[in-house]
């Protein structure tokens, strides 16, 4: 055992991630960034933002979520995430087409009749 | 744990509904007055971002738990009579058989269905 | 410009039971083409067939590990000349049109009538019905290359280009769905049509079995020019050499 402790700390060793446990990170996370997606698109709507204000809120809302994953996973995140920039960054588009829906159709519902 | 946070989302979602809500009445008063829309009264506002938060926050802990991600965390719980474990090597026909020479067989399969 | 003024009475009867409409088919289709799709049955030989070649493989990438007997046997297992299983196996080149195939067919027509049907049938009936209307405002300017996008059904050349028809709002809906079908359903749910799409035109191809005797033909060839290296042979040595080094 001690020959396999001292070889570690010498040099970094590659980390091997398990397959399941990143497919299952990444569905929680899209779970997450969908509703986020949805929730904030309705947000949008309620408030009645328009143009820029609602993109700029879009943004402040994928930058909230993001601070909530780091709050959740504690300061030790690299165990549940591989890179925190890529947390932020995933899927940034494709949740941006839920969210303009969603913020179109609340928008209708209360500002438009 | 998680019942409460459901409860968060539950009660965010109401409030959520009660600011759109809140927010349509507000645009109809005003269309009605005939007075010109600026923007949203305050605590409209307010309820609606706070409960955003508070769905998203409680989404977040509903969605699952996470796990690590790292292979050696997983591998590092099993227990070494799991890992010495090889089905490939088992042998079934050893001289074990020599050694109890007094015990008897179950009965097989075939024998069993003979039986009936 | 002048604020147009929509009745509310459109909010209740159009706007929202559109989006309701798209919503539920989604959620219908998910559990028809559950309730149609049919498990795809894996033929014996063919799975024996897979399993052969996986063995062959390993022995030629561990074979290293067993002792030259060992290691000829198995050999001699596959590739003997007058009994080896890669000699002995006569497979046929499976057809290669997949049109020939009923099951296949049967496949393809179930995912036509889940998924196309439903867009023509609930699009002809959402156009017929709800034609005409403005529904909504999007809440951002778009130019004006967006009107016929945007506009299906209400021409009208001088109405701002942020306005949303009845026609559109359905389309905006069946692609904006796709996400929440997700959240709702699960991943992999079948409601999401262009998921199942993709996996058709790849389903076609994977679904169609390797030529196995040309595939027993290239592993036999492998197995037959596969040098045994005993990989253990000087394994005593180097395991007195390590505690020697670790006594030290």
């Amino acid at each position: 055992m001690s020959v396999i402790n001292k070889s570690k700390d010498n040099k970094p060793e590659p980390v091997a991630y398990s397959e399941a446990a990143l497919r299952n990170n990444a569905s929680v996370v899209e779970y997450c960034r969908t509703s986020m997606a949805a929730l904030s698109g309705s947000t949008a709507g309620v408030l009645g933002l328009t143009g820029l204000y609602g993109f700029a809120f879009y943004v402040f809302a994928v930058v909230i979520l993001w601070i909530m994953f780091m709050v959740r996973a504690g300061p030790n995140w690299h165990k549940y995430y591989v890179s925190r920039q890529s947390l932020l960054t995933n899927g940034f588009f494709g949740a941006l087409f839920t969210y303009v829906l969603f913020w179109t159709f609340i928008y209708g519902m209360v500002h438009v009749y | 744990m998680a019942s409460f946070h459901k409860i968060i989302v539950i009660v965010g979602f109401i409030s959520l509904f009660h600011s759109a809500f809140s927010a349509a009445q507000h645009r109809s008063y005003l269309r009605i007055t005939s007075q010109e829309f600026t923007s949203l009264p305050l605590d409209i506002m307010v309820q609606a971002v706070i409960s955003l938060f508070a769905v998203m926050w409680g989404v977040l802990n509903v969605a699952g738990n996470l796990r690590e991600i790292q292979a050696a965390a997983e591998l590092n719980a099993t227990k070494w009579d799991t890992q010495l474990n090889f089905p490939s090597f088992y042998i079934f026909n050893h001289r074990g058989r020599a050694l109890a020479q007094n015990y008897v067989r179950s009965a097989g399969k075939s024998e069993l269905e003979n039986s009936e | 410009m002048v604020e147009l003024l929509l009745d509310p009475k459109i909010r209740v009867w159009v706007f929202l039971p559109i989006v309701i409409i798209t919503f539920l088919v989604g959620i219908v289709r998910h559990y028809v083409s559950i309730i149609l799709s049919s498990q795809k049955k894996v033929e014996i030989i063919q799975l024996q067939d897979s399993q052969v070649m996986i063995r062959a493989r390993l022995l030629r990438e561990n074979g290293k590990y067993l002792p030259k007997q060992s290691f000829a046997m198995r050999r001699h297992f596959f590739n003997n000349e007058e009994t080896g299983y890669f000699k002995v196996q006569k497979r046929t080149a499976p057809s290669q049109n997949p049109m020939t195939d009923p099951g296949m067919m049967t496949d393809m027509l179930k995912g036509n009538v889940t998924n196309v049907l439903p867009m023509i049938v609930i699009g002809g009936w959402i156009n017929w019905m709800f034609s005409g209307f403005l529904t909504t405002k999007v809440p951002f300017p778009l130019t004006l290359r967006f009107k016929p996008m945007l506009q299906r059904g209400v021409e009208l050349t001088y109405l701002d280009a942020s306005w949303v028809s009845s026609a559109s709002w359905y389309f905006l809906n069946v692609f904006g769905l796709r996400t929440i079908y997700a959240l709702v359903l699960g991943e992999n749910n079948a409601a999401d049509q262009s998921k199942v799409m993709q996996e058709q035109m790849s389903g076609a191809a994977m679904a169609m079995p390797p030529d196995p005797k040309a595939a027993f033909k290239a592993e036999w060839e492998a197995l037959e020019i596969t040098e045994h290296k005993w990989a253990l042979q000087n394994v005593e040595a180097d395991l007195l050499s390590t505690f020697a080094n670790d006594s030290k």
